[in-house]
């Protein structure tokens, strides 16, 4: 029995697919990673410490237990077990409250997909980032000027790119706008009383409000 | 003095009714009608009559305080200023301490609170619901059953039974859903709606009693604004017709017609949103492009023809091509007569190289050289001719030459004219008063109302200037400003070649390739002409700027100033200065006193400037009576413009949301931007002072959206009511039979009944065990509707101020809610990945919740949305790359509200409570030390440290130094760079932020 631990060399880069899963229309949706069939305890090996368990919503229904007994299967093997639900019932609320309650105790990540097109999608990805850090999700900055200007005014509420155009335009600078008076703020086309208040409230009011 | 105007006879049946039931009730009102003096009288009779406290009060029949909820600020004033001397009204502010606000809760006082403050304070026990004698709500159109207005009056209502007494003034949001009205009430737990459209017999009797006399002005367009209105309106419907074809919206709603409101975009929406995250990038567009318009349509009429331009400019840098409508052959259209409006391209051969001479007759023209001196001419040949050789291949021998139109708004000059018409009239009337000996108690004050302060400054510009004089002034901002970002675009790039004269046209060489990408390109050579009278103008400034003084000189200094960015105040104008005041004076309650002092240290400035006497006490006046939040301009008047006198003259802007007529009592009123809720103002303000002469002018521009706009508005509110009528007759039944109603003798019944609920719902019927659950939820949190909805669940809730998470359900388990939009958004800022780190690294089972609304579509996408490769912004790849790094991440997903409770509750079986202490704690850098209670966000101006955190340079470690060192971000904006380093611990992230804020804003204009 091939055990995730020791794959073939072949089956390395690939989605590692239980027998069990044979016939599940979701595999044919799985095309940009590799994916063979193997001999492993999950429904998917999705990398060194990763797996996934398939389920969908209407299986569930009609054998409630088979998520427990499965994820009991897994042991402690994996680092990242995921529970890939597919939602293929109308009235989801009862059987996804099980379900995510079952996935929480047992140390699960779930992660739901509407579609088998979905499904399928998520399971290639995890396979595609394994190694993949995380840059795309961190906190990162558009290096050009008028990014950088949009991220900053736009933290103001219900100030838009087209306003921060505007201000960027009309005071040539940002720190001008930030010590702009309310009138001149007011006489920038598109700058409403509410915004002007805001961004004025927002550079001239101090940081803390009571020393 | 002021406010103390007698009720109309309708009002005092308005609050009669009200008071009737001992379950309160909700009034929806015609907007205009007076919201503020209708919850001033209310208050006094709660206060005047504590005696007959309901039945539940008990022993506290002294009465309890009255509170008084989400009333906005400008309505908080006006309700001030009616009590003055009879009740004090504590606005309490969302800031003020948690100490101090319980010890405002005493008996018999009225206050002004936030949702969130309230809601805390009644469920942490500093106010007890048996303390409180009513509640009113004054914007209950927001009230649903999960909103927060529901939550506090569930809050009291559970132990306690008062009234609550909730008001609208917009009918037409009270209307909007299904049976909103119907649920709003049973939210509320009031079980009488009372109507009071203006059609209303008592009310229409009261105001058409002396209705003023009323003049209504058609002002024609001129052609181009005709033009672009077409234009506007072709391009919107264009918009709908390929939202129809999309499929996925009701045909019905979408016409232009609806188009001209902002419910607009609610109805759409409305539509919309149950599948918005599943719209393709095209119908989403779409919608904004409609916003878009209904923009352009609506500033066409406020702002004059450069403005328009400038604004146009910008919506064409910032939408660029992802704009539908601009794209459309009627957008450009827009464009071109936008332009056109301004300014001409003219061939030097005087052959009209611009799109059209057709409606030629209706401008002047001008050459660019105002001054027309003989050098300026020539400069403005010599640069041509510069040009001419450098784009020889371009256009052949033909060099062009900027002619000047420089519309004017038909408007002004009807103001210009009903102002003299009115000062005559004056002047007349005053000759025969001298004759009577009889002083008549008319201010002889006209006032002009506009919607935005904008447009007030500028026409006071127009009175004192002259129009010709305004537009100029627009238009050489608009030049240097083109000048300006040419001459950084060329200093980036490269250094000048050429000599400094003529540098300028050198710019427009990098320009091209920008200019290619936008879709509606102004010629290079128009550009340049542009460009050249830019650069004219700038000699021009420069010398006058030695030589002279004058008035227009003056103007001209401020201009290039500002464009250098020494944003100085010019002393030509002279603007009420209360602006200045609102900060400090804003939460201030109108205490006459204070205000008046800050008043007077915050303008000795601008005073010292102010001759005429009668304008600067006006200005008292004002900041005498309203609580600093204003706009209101006196014009100086005598000797202006063209030497004719001019009545006294006070500007009001409607978007300030002001009520002015009491204070300034005008004698005329020009309405220049009509507006419904500011008519029925005017009833209302006339009824209540039947003596009084006053006479209205309306301007409305003829054949105009605007006239279309107000019509439609009126029409819609009617509606609105006769809907509201129809529900209210088929609801009323119901209502009083189900037992859910709670009156006198049940007044405890919706608690058990939540209680049964919650029981049968946790886990498998097991009986609840004997503790009271209980959740400890982050402050911020209350904004959303969750901490309703697990109270009505029977959960405890314990408010906290949290810096890991927004909910900790045991000591192991902490969530971090995310809406759909903000899972998106926050995926987008990376903030997501923050928060979830250092939910991870304090708590066991960190909780990523996404919670889809109920009325919306539970999915993110739809499969054909997909796409065929894994793509990094899709939010699949996203969320596998979050759970690939942080495997310990557990993910709920909630279909709505309701289940997310569901799940908390059979989380939270099996697990110890959480422990609010720790909780705080967690998280918090050790050197703020133990974070006292609530406090945090409520003493720090959360906007303005988002903004900070936002800036190059700041980093999680520094940001928390530079807001202990610098007060502001205005202050922040002005440290020199070695400070900046000190505060920043690093040379690098200093220049970084100084050089980011001192940068020139490039831009592709």
């Amino acid at each position: 029995q091939a055990s995730p631990s020791a794959p073939t060399p072949q089956s390395k880069n690939a989605i590692l697919v239980s027998h069990r899963q044979k016939g599940n229309p979701l595999l044919k949706h799985i095309r940009n990673a590799r994916w063979t069939f193997a001999d492993v305890v999950p429904d998917y090996v999705l990398g060194q410490s990763s797996c996934a368990l398939y389920l969908s919503i209407r299986y569930h229904l009609l054998h409630p237990d088979y998520l427990y007994y499965r994820i009991r299967e897994l042991q402690k093997n994996f680092r990242l077990r995921i529970i890939l639900c597919h939602i293929d019932v109308e009235d989801v609320v009862k059987p996804l409250h099980e379900i995510t309650r079952t996935a929480l105790l047992h140390d699960c990540t779930l992660l739901c997909g509407w579609s088998l097109e979905e499904c399928g999608r998520y399971l290639e990805t995890i396979k595609v980032y394994e190694n993949k850090p995380a840059d795309s999700i961190r906190e990162h900055m558009d290096n050009d000027y008028l990014s950088r200007l949009t991220r900053a005014l736009t933290s103001v509420r219900h100030v838009n790119k087209t306003d921060v155009v505007t201000l960027g335009t009309s005071f040539g600078s940002l720190s001008q706008i930030m010590n702009a008076s309310m009138e001149e703020l007011a006489r920038c086309p598109g700058i409403g009383e509410r915004k002007v208040k805001r961004l004025h409230d927002t550079f001239h009011e101090p940081f803390k409000r009571v020393s | 003095m002021v406010g103390a105007a007698a009720m109309l006879a309708f009002e005092e049946q308005v609050v009669a009714d009200l008071v009737e039931d001992p379950n309160g009730g909700l009034v929806v009102l015609s907007s205009g009608l007076p919201l503020a003096s209708l919850a001033a009288a209310l208050l006094l009779h709660l206060q005047q009559s504590p005696g007959d406290a309901p039945p539940g009060g008990g022993g506290g029949g002294g009465g309890g305080c009255l509170l008084v909820l989400s009333a906005p600020d400008p309505l908080k004033s006006r309700i001030c200023r009616l009590l003055q001397d009879k009740l004090q009204v504590h606005d309490v502010a969302p800031d003020l301490p948690a100490q101090q606000r319980a010890s405002l809760y005493a008996p018999g006082a009225a206050l002004f609170l936030s949702p969130r403050a309230l809601a805390a304070d009644l469920l942490t026990s500093r106010l007890l619901p048996s303390r409180v004698r009513a509640l009113l709500l004054l914007s209950a159109h927001r009230s649903s059953d999960t909103s927060s207005d529901a939550f506090i009056a569930r809050l009291l209502r559970q132990h306690h039974l008062l009234p609550v007494y909730a008001f609208s003034d917009r009918p037409h949001a009270m209307v909007s859903g299904f049976s909103k009205a119907e649920r709003a009430m049973k939210s509320l737990y009031v079980r009488r709606l009372h109507l009071w459209p203006r059609f209303h017999v008592l009310a229409a009797a009261d105001l058409e009693r002396s209705p003023p006399d009323v003049v209504d002005v058609r002002v024609p367009m001129t052609p181009p604004m005709r033009g672009i209105q077409a234009a506007v309106l072709a391009a919107m419907d264009a918009c709908l017709k390929e939202l129809r074809r999309t499929n996925k919206v009701d045909v019905e709603d979408l016409t232009v017609d609806k188009g001209l409101f902002k419910s607009f975009d609610e109805i759409v929406r409305r539509q919309l949103d149950p599948i918005w995250h599943t719209l393709g990038k095209k119908t989403k567009q779409l919608v904004a492009d409609l916003r878009t318009l209904r923009k352009l349509l609506d500033y066409l009429v406020r702002y004059d023809a450069v403005t328009y331009l400038k604004y146009l400019d910008t919506l064409r840098v910032s939408e660029g091509v992802r704009s539908v409508w601009i794209l459309a052959d009627s957008s450009h259209k827009i464009f071109e007569l936008a332009k056109w409006r301004v300014y001409q391209a003219v061939r030097a051969d005087d052959v009209n190289a611009s799109t059209d001479n057709r409606m030629g007759a209706s401008a002047k023209k001008r050459k660019v050289t105002h001054d027309s001196t003989e050098k300026g001419k020539e400069t403005e040949n010599k640069d041509s001719t510069v040009h001419r050789d450098n784009t020889m291949k371009v256009s052949g021998d033909v060099g062009i030459i900027l002619e000047e139109v420089l519309e004017e708004a038909p408007k002004w000059k009807v103001l210009q004219e009903l102002l003299q018409e009115i000062a005559e009239e004056q002047i007349a009337r005053d000759a025969e008063n001298v004759q009577d000996g009889d002083k008549s108690d008319e201010s002889g004050i006209v006032l002009v109302t506009c919607k935005d302060e904008r447009t007030c400054l500028q026409l006071q510009e127009c009175i004192s200037k002259g129009p010709r004089q305004v537009m100029q002034e627009e238009w050489k901002k608009y030049l240097i400003g083109k000048a300006e970002l040419q001459r950084l675009n060329k200093k980036n790039k490269r250094k000048s070649e050429q000599p400094k004269g003529f540098g300028v046209l050198d710019g427009e060489v990098q320009m091209a390739p920008s200019e290619s990408a936008v879709p509606v390109s102004i010629s290079k050579l128009e550009t340049n002409a542009l460009l050249a009278a830019a650069s004219e103008l700038r000699n021009i400034t420069n010398e006058s700027d030695v030589n002279d003084d004058s008035n227009v000189s003056c103007s001209k200094k401020g201009l290039v100033e500002k464009a250098k960015g020494k944003s100085k105040k010019t002393t030509v104008k002279r603007q009420c200065n209360n602006r200045k005041n609102k900060s400090k004076g804003g939460n201030d309650n109108g205490q006459t006193t204070i205000l008046e002092g800050e008043g007077q240290s915050g303008k000795t400035n601008e005073q010292a400037e102010t001759d005429a006497s009668k304008a600067s006490t006006y200005d008292a006046f004002v900041s005498d009576s309203t609580t600093g939040d204003t706009c209101n301009y006196s014009s100086a008047f005598g000797d202006l413009a063209n030497g004719k006198p001019l009545p006294p003259v006070q500007f009001h802007a409607l978007d300030s949301d002001q009520h002015v007529l009491d204070v300034w009592k005008p004698s005329v009123i020009i309405v220049y931007h009509p507006d419904v809720t500011f008519v029925r103002e005017i009833e209302v303000y006339k009824a209540e002072n039947p003596s009084r002469n006053l006479k209205v002018y309306f301007l409305f521009y003829e054949d105009s959206t605007e006239v279309q706009k107000f019509e439609s508005s009126i029409r819609r509110e009617n509606e609105a009511f006769e809907s509201l009528i129809r529900q209210k007759s088929l609801m009323m039944i119901p209502v009083d039979q189900d037992g859910r109603c709670i009156g006198p003798t049940v007044a405890n019944e919706p608690e058990p009944l939540l209680c049964q609920n919650s029981i049968t719902r946790k886990a498998g019927g097991k009986k609840a065990p004997e503790k009271e659950m209980q959740v400890i939820v982050d402050m911020r949190e209350f904004m959303s509707s969750l901490p309703n909805v697990l109270h009505q669940k029977g959960i405890r809730i314990v408010p906290v101020t949290l810096e890991v998470g927004d909910y900790v359900l045991s000591p192991l388990i902490c969530v971090e809610r995310k809406s759909i939009a903000d899972l998106f958004q926050s995926f987008a800022s990376g903030r997501l990945y923050n928060q979830v780190e250092t939910m991870a690294r304090y708590y066991k089972i960190p909780v990523l919740l996404i919670e889809f609304s109920q009325d919306k579509s539970f999915s993110f996408q739809s499969a054909s949305e997909i796409g065929d490769d894994v793509s990094p912004t899709n939010i699949i790849s996203k969320l596998s790359l979050l759970v690939l790094h942080f495997p310990r991440l557990r993910m709920v997903w909630s279909r709505s509200l309701h289940a997310t409770a569901e799940i908390f509750i059979s989380l939270k079986t099996n697990q110890d409570e959480p422990d609010e202490k720790k909780a705080t704690r967690v998280g918090v850098p050790s050197e703020d030390g133990i974070v006292e209670d609530d406090m945090r966000a409520e003493n720090y101006n959360t906007s303005a440290i988002e903004f900070l955190r936002r800036l190059p340079g700041v980093t999680d470690s520094n940001y928390r130094a530079i807001m202990d060192e610098c007060n502001s971000l205005a202050e922040l904006a002005l440290l020199p760079v070695e400070r900046l380093a000190e505060l920043m611990g690093g040379q690098r992230g200093a220049r970084m932020l100084k050089e980011f804020l001192d940068a020139k804003c490039p831009t592709m204009l």
